[in-house]
């Protein structure tokens, strides 16, 4: 008896061993890690590849303006399968007087305005979050900052006619939506809409949009979360209230007040999440690096939204004291503030820490404002170093 | 064949040759969701919109992911009745909140324009 249960345990062994092989063998000729091409954008955290949602590694925060190959994409939805610029077209109605068709040319002949930028999901710092949500796991990174331009959207409402009726402006996007998935459509209020910064843009960073970043033109709404800069516009409609479906609400809404981490919050009980919060990024050193004591260079950048930065404070003692960076030079309304310290590392474990504070008055809270859908975190950003 | 033209297939193949031998082992594309008995289920519902990578990242309770599968129905994913508590169950016992973080690839750089980066960044 024990010579063949021994001999059924040595084959069962032996057919396991031999059923790992071929996936040793797929693991060596597919590396999970290895980089995927993706043209068009660089060194990207991939997210997901479908639907496209790359995310840019905080080494690459060391520019004011990031370069479009690694300026974030998300993408709720699939890009459109046909783009073709001949017959695209922009229509504007709902409540207006005169409502029109533009082509791209004729998009582009309107005057252009310019705006330099930090775009940022709504989710971005998602994945901190304890205990943690459902949705794209964004790490610090869904965040970059270019200059955007096209006409203002300002023109091309004023063209239009606005009616007093007309309270919110709703946005349609050529994204395509699977299975039973509601569309990718929002509204922004009247005034927003009618600010003059904000565009129909066509280019960024100088170029014609990408693809990724939604040729040929797209909502540019600065200052507020990526999800009122629809891409691939094709439909601006002027509405008499907030436009109704599943990207207003539920989605986009954030508690009006604190809540516990893992309770669950009543519509009735929300805001929609409009402008961004104020929040820091440490770029360098990196989280986990090992370092020599002596002169560190510790830098990042800094953002609040519609908001200037007035400090970025830094802590290297794991948030017993602060001291001010020094803020960059570069700077404009919706744009962020690169800032450098000069740390004096003395030997062992640091966390380090930078806390930013607005011109609205508002700083990076200690306590993440957890909510269900994970959105707006801005708890001071922190790494961990060892310094030898 | 003319003996140019020989060469120049000559060429042609064998710089193919060392660029394919020169490049990494290939990424994959898309991942695949974990072995299970419900892995094929799992993908036949799930991937069909969106890829793995998606289901990959989350780390939820049993609770959580019930809420995302009834809201994936909602949005047209097709889930029979009776495997719904099994699929429940593949994705909250491989994705719960104690399972160490997702390892998201990167997407590839080019070489020279990294080059290029590094000229027009120098501020």
């Amino acid at each position: 008896m024990n010579s063949r249960r021994n001999f059924l345990k040595q084959f069962s062994s032996a057919a396991l061993a031999a059923s790992a092989v071929p996936s040793l063998l797929s693991w060596a000729t597919s590396d999970r890690s290895a980089p995927i091409n993706v043209p068009g954008e660089e060194g990207l955290i991939v997210r997901s590849y479908r639907f496209v949602d790359l995310e840019t590694p905080v080494e690459y925060f060391n520019t004011w303006l990031t370069p479009v190959p690694h300026f974030f994409v998300r993408n709720h939805m699939h890009e459109p399968s046909e783009l073709d610029a001949d017959s695209w077209r922009l229509t504007v109605g709902g409540e207006v007087g005169k409502p029109f068709t533009l082509t791209l040319a004729e998009l582009s002949k309107l005057e252009t305005h310019s705006v330099v930028n930090t775009l940022e999901c709504a989710g971005n710092g998602r994945s901190l979050y304890r205990p943690q949500v459902p949705g794209v796991q964004w790490g610090k990174g869904a965040v970059s900052t270019a200059r955007f331009s096209g006409p203002r959207l300002r023109d091309i409402l004023q063209r239009a006619g606005v009616r007093p009726t007309g309270k919110h402006v709703m946005f349609r996007g050529l994204d395509e939506v699977p299975g039973k998935v509601p569309p990718f459509i929002r509204s922004i209020p009247v005034e927003k809409a009618l600010d003059s910064d904000t565009l129909v843009a066509t280019h960024m960073n100088g170029e014609a949009l990408t693809k990724h970043h939604g040729f040929p033109a797209r909502a540019l709404v600065p200052g507020w979360i990526g999800a009122a800069s629809c891409k691939w516009l094709t439909e601006i409609k002027i509405l008499e209230s907030e436009f109704v479906g599943n990207f207003m609400s539920p989605g986009y809404r954030f508690p009006n007040q604190p809540i516990k981490p893992g309770d669950a919050v009543k519509p009735e009980d929300t805001h929609p999440v409009t402008g961004l919060s104020v929040k820091s990024v440490i770029s360098g050193p990196l989280d986990g690096a090992s370092l020599k004591s002596g002169k560190v260079a510790v830098h990042g950048t800094a953002w609040a939204g519609e908001a200037d930065i007035v400090k970025v404070e830094i802590s290297t003692d794991g948030g017993t004291s602060w001291n001010p960076a020094r803020l960059g030079h570069d700077q404009a309304h919706y744009a962020w503030r690169l800032w450098t310290y000069d740390w004096k590392a003395s030997g062992g474990d640091h966390t380090v820490l930078s806390r930013a504070t607005d011109s609205q008055g508002r700083t990076q809270p200690a306590t993440p404002l957890w909510n269900p859908s994970g959105y707006l975190y801005n708890a001071p950003d922190q790494v961990k170093l060892h310094v030898s | 064949m003319c003996p140019t033209m020989v060469l120049v297939v000559a060429v042609i193949t064998a710089t193919v040759s060392l660029t394919a031998f020169a490049q990494q082992p290939a990424a994959k594309l898309a991942e695949d969701l974990p072995a299970g008995a419900m892995q094929a289920k799992a993908t036949t519902s799930c991937l069909e919109c969106h890829e793995a990578r998606i289901i990959l990242q989350q780390r939820l309770s049993k609770g959580a992911w019930a809420k995302e599968v009834d809201k994936m129905v909602k949005w047209g994913a097709v889930v029979d009745a009776s495997d719904h508590d099994a699929l429940i169950d593949y994705l909250s016992t491989n994705f719960s909140p104690e399972q160490p973080p997702y390892e998201a690839p990167r997407t590839a750089v080019e070489k020279t324009s990294a080059e290029n980066g590094k000229k027009k960044n120098s501020k």
